[in-house]
């Protein structure tokens, strides 16, 4: 009966992405490159499979250490919902003082659908680029963020503002407002997994790359901005994260862009195997 | 006076008091210097106090009591924070580590004041487990303590009395509100609901399931049923769980009184005043039960259970090793005969009312749990069994194997548990005149929030919510033909616990003037909605002596202000008449 909720949420979730990414691809990519891509995805398949597969590993890392995660925690973690309060008090509520049903109402979409689609749609985008550099460094990117957020889940032990101030937050919370999307977010989370706040790193990745590749997308530059821009907002409103996990995963999202722009060459390990293995025979030549 | 060390005036330059004070010189003159060392020691000694609770997830009303106590403790001057852990951490903090200031938390009480006795008796103050978490030590109340567990009737009412008004006095811990326990049902799938507790053994009995109902489907918001099913853990759970559901006890207590339950025939009366026993019984097993492995249960078990519950290492290891759960239960209980296979004589150390909490402990098979031992014992060589934290407390216990009316099918980790309908148990029986389970699976589904448990039962997603809903949700329950809304007074009671090993709530007068920071009038309006009862004890009404009764306020600990405003003038003043001192910044001193 648990599942049942969950795919239900699930399939709710997936038609609105699927609809959302399907007008995206239409009005940002457009014809000329999705008919290249059609030419050209088996290279820049083999291009990007090594990144593709570290993501995939890290997400599976994801995966195990939400069982695994709380006892290693126990032994290591410090906690730290004090602190964070501490250090900025009461400085979510401000977001209370403005709230209103349609402000709710969109962060609500923003948080679970606009991030969603944020994370899902440069995917499509990069790898309809026939220079699949941008591509290899987001999915890189993604990787950074999410083995840097988790070690810090497994170090920090933090509530958000939903946690403490539940009376002040009752207006705008999430799961009061929309029950349904805890199924979701506990699937994919722990409620001591606060610090940093890894909507806000993803989806500023998302907005620093577009800011990259605007020359490209030019279009989507701004779309990017104003959705990463809200999904770290709503996690302040919707009283999940703390101000700090949010500055912290603006950090994060630097860090990780800067790290994959130093990692990921400008060509891929496929290519470079292929200009070794045709050197090499030049030498063999020469000597 | 001029204090400006820097002014050439003084007469000392301000390098020279520097390099006085490096050097460990001490200028009598330089009354700057000392007022700025001693300002840092302010800092340093300024009482610092932490409130542990548990998250909103887990008890939203909690942490707004606990919210309320930090505002109300840094107006009076105290540096106070909120260490907020994990329902299973919170109580591993306050049970086993005992590492805590203060702590807002629920009780799960008893049906008999007895529970008093586990919470109270500096006999176990040292113990890890539900038995004195507070570290509370006063011989005259453990003699009051011990007066109760051995009287019966007027007489106990009247030493109960006593034991409650300097409970008030002595405040180890400060009981606020009792709870209204309220659930959401629905009908159309089971009939038979009732406002019985679902955790008790007749909690899921008598239900009549529809036509093709096969199973019923229950929501819990607490997910470590899920992965613990230990009888002895002190940590997974607050009251019984579903523990009552897969072990049966010889008695089970409903509405208030003793039913026989595994035992077909329970005999308790008060012993002879020359006897060695304040109280004997005769039990009689009923015939032909079974544990789930199909082994019979026979009254070797229960004698086994009743040694068990003394040392969880039977003896084995180099010290006694009491479990941190029914610590209470299994002290009242002094000597077990085994007569026969069904027959067994006890003898209590508690009379015939307080003896009867003892007939409640969930009955393990002895065969299961000495191999548990055993194999504990040979794989170390010297054998170690630390109290309340060792592997046969803490273990998940997955499968269990009771004698229940249910048994263990499978569970999923924070997903759900599944128990199914055990067809040999008695109550199943014709001749047996109890509710039998009509349902053939039990699934408690995990489901972390009120709000959305209240809105799948609604949608016909589930079947009922066995946790306690939050009060905060009530508002959501729809009002529908399909949909019944059980509410029930608790046993259980929010309470403030004080640490009184530790300064500074090792003075008593310290954990009243605490007490008196909140108002529990109050918090019943505004955070409970209305949906609890203030209480100035921890035990229901009948006990509770009229000096003792709520007239608005508490009467031994009244709240210093009025509808939830703190007069920190007041209480500032009471804190200074017991000793404690300000800073002129205001700051209270240790």
């Amino acid at each position: 009966m648990y599942a049942e909720v969950l795919t239900q949420v699930l399939t709710q979730v997936a038609a609105v992405v699927a609809f959302l990414l399907v007008v995206s691809v239409a009005a940002f990519v457009g014809r000329e490159r999705l008919v290249a891509t059609v030419r050209e995805w088996r290279p820049r398949v083999r291009a990007s499979a090594p990144a593709f597969a570290v993501l995939l590993v890290v997400l599976w890392l994801n995966r195990v250490m939400r069982q695994a995660g709380p006892g290693i925690s126990e032994r290591i973690g410090v906690h730290m919902t004090e602190t964070f309060y501490d250090l900025e008090g009461e400085f979510v509520l401000v977001f209370q003082s403005i709230a209103t049903g349609e402000l709710t109402a969109y962060f609500s979409f923003i948080y679970v659908y606009g991030y969603a689609f944020l994370l899902i749609f440069p995917g499509i985008a990069y790898f309809a680029l026939s220079d699949t550099r941008a591509f290899r460094r987001l999915l890189t990117a993604y990787s950074l963020n999410y083995v840097i957020g988790l070690a810090f889940y497994l170090l920090v032990i933090a509530y958000g503002p939903r946690n403490v101030m539940p009376e002040e937050l009752t207006v705008t919370m999430l799961y009061d407002n929309s029950p349904e999307y805890q199924h979701l977010t506990r699937e994919v989370n722990r409620n001591t997994n606060v610090f940093p706040s890894l909507h806000t790193s993803l989806a500023a990745t998302v907005g620093i790359f577009a800011y990259e590749t605007r020359s490209s997308y030019p279009k989507w530059f701004p779309i990017a901005v104003v959705l990463a821009v809200s999904v770290a907002l709503s996690t302040m409103y919707l009283g999940i994260h703390w101000a700090i996990d949010v500055v912290a995963g603006l950090a994060l999202a630097v860090g990780s862009v800067w790290l994959s722009n130093v990692l990921v060459g400008r060509r891929s390990i496929a290519e470079l195997r292929r200009d070794v293995a045709r050197r090499l025979p030049d030498r063999d030549d020469r000597e | 006076m001029n204090c400006d060390s820097t002014d050439p005036g003084d007469g000392v330059s301000r390098r020279a008091v520097l390099a006085a004070g490096a050097t460990g010189l001490v200028l009598p003159t330089s009354g700057c210097v000392d007022r700025v060392e001693s300002a840092v020691d302010q800092e340093m000694d300024r009482l610092a106090l932490s409130i542990t609770t548990v998250p909103a997830d887990g008890d939203r009303e909690a942490v707004r009591i606990a919210r309320e106590l930090e505002a109300n403790l840094e107006d009076v001057g105290v540096d106070a924070s909120i260490d907020m852990r994990s329902r299973s951490e919170f109580l591993e903090t306050i049970l086993i580590d005992r590492d805590f200031d203060l702590y807002v938390g629920r009780h799960p009480a008893g049906f008999d004041p007895d529970f008093l006795y586990e919470a109270l008796h500096s006999a176990y103050a040292n113990e890890a487990g539900w038995q004195n978490p507070f570290g509370f030590a006063n011989i005259p109340f453990d003699d009051a303590l011990e007066a109760q567990r051995r009287a019966d009737g007027d007489e106990r009412e009247a030493i109960v009395a006593d034991l409650l008004e300097t409970l008030a006095e002595e405040k180890p811990f400060d009981p606020i509100c009792f709870p209204e326990e309220h659930r959401v049902a629905r009908t159309d799938r089971f009939e038979g609901w009732s406002a019985d507790h679902p955790e008790s053994r007749h909690g899921y009995l008598g239900l009549e399931p529809a036509e093709n109902v096969d199973r019923l489907r229950v929501l819990v918001t607490d997910s470590r049923i899920s992965r613990n099913l230990n009888p002895l853990s002190a940590t997974l759970r607050e009251r019984g769980s579903t523990i009552d559901l897969v072990y049966d006890s010889l008695a089970t207590e409903h509405d208030g009184e003793l039913v026989p339950w595994l035992a077909e025939d329970v005999t308790l009366e008060r012993a002879d005043a020359d006897d060695d026993h304040v109280a004997r019984a005769r039990i009689t097993l009923r015939e032909d039960c079974r544990f789930h492995d199909d082994e019979p249960v026979r009254a070797e078990d229960v004698a086994f259970t009743y040694r068990f519950l003394e040392d969880t290492s039977l003896g084995r290891a180099e010290f006694e090793s009491p479990p941190p759960r029914y610590r209470g239960h299994a002290t009242a209980v002094d000597t077990v005969d085994v007569e026969d296979d069904r027959e067994l004589r006890l003898g209590f150390a508690a009379g015939v009312e307080a003896a009867r909490r003892a007939l409640t402990v969930p009955i393990l098979p002895a065969h299961r749990w000495r191999d548990q031992i055993r194999s504990r014992a040979e794989d170390t060589t010297s054998f170690t069994a630390t109290q309340g934290e060792w592997g046969l407390v803490t273990m998940d216990n997955v499968p269990p194997v009771g004698s229940g009316p249910f048994r263990f099918e499978s569970n999923s980790e924070r997903e759900h548990l599944t128990l199914e309908r055990f067809d040999d148990h008695f109550t199943r029986r014709e001749d047996v005149d109890l509710p039998a389970v009509g349902v053939e699976q039990l699934q408690f589904g995990i489901d972390p929030g009120s709000a959305s448990s209240i809105e799948r039962v609604a949608n016909d997603g589930a079947d009922f919510t066995a946790s306690m809903l939050e009060a905060h949700a009530l508002d959501s329950v729809p009002d529908e033909p399909d949909v019944d809304h059980l509410a029930a007074p608790s046993r259980t009671f929010y309470h403030v616990g004080y640490n009184t090993r530790a300064e500074p709530f090792s003075n008593p007068h310290a954990r009243r003037i605490v007490s008196r920071l909140l108002d529990p009038s109050w918090i019943v309006d505004a955070i409970f909605d209305g949906h609890a009862t203030p209480t100035a004890a921890p035990l229901p009404e009948e006990w509770v002596p009229d000096e003792l009764g709520w007239d608005g306020q508490d009467p031994a600990t009244p709240f210093f202000g009025s509808d939830g405003d703190l007069d920190v003038e007041t209480a500032r003043a009471a804190l200074e008449s017991a000793g404690y001192q300000y800073d002129d910044q205001g700051r209270l001193r240790l």
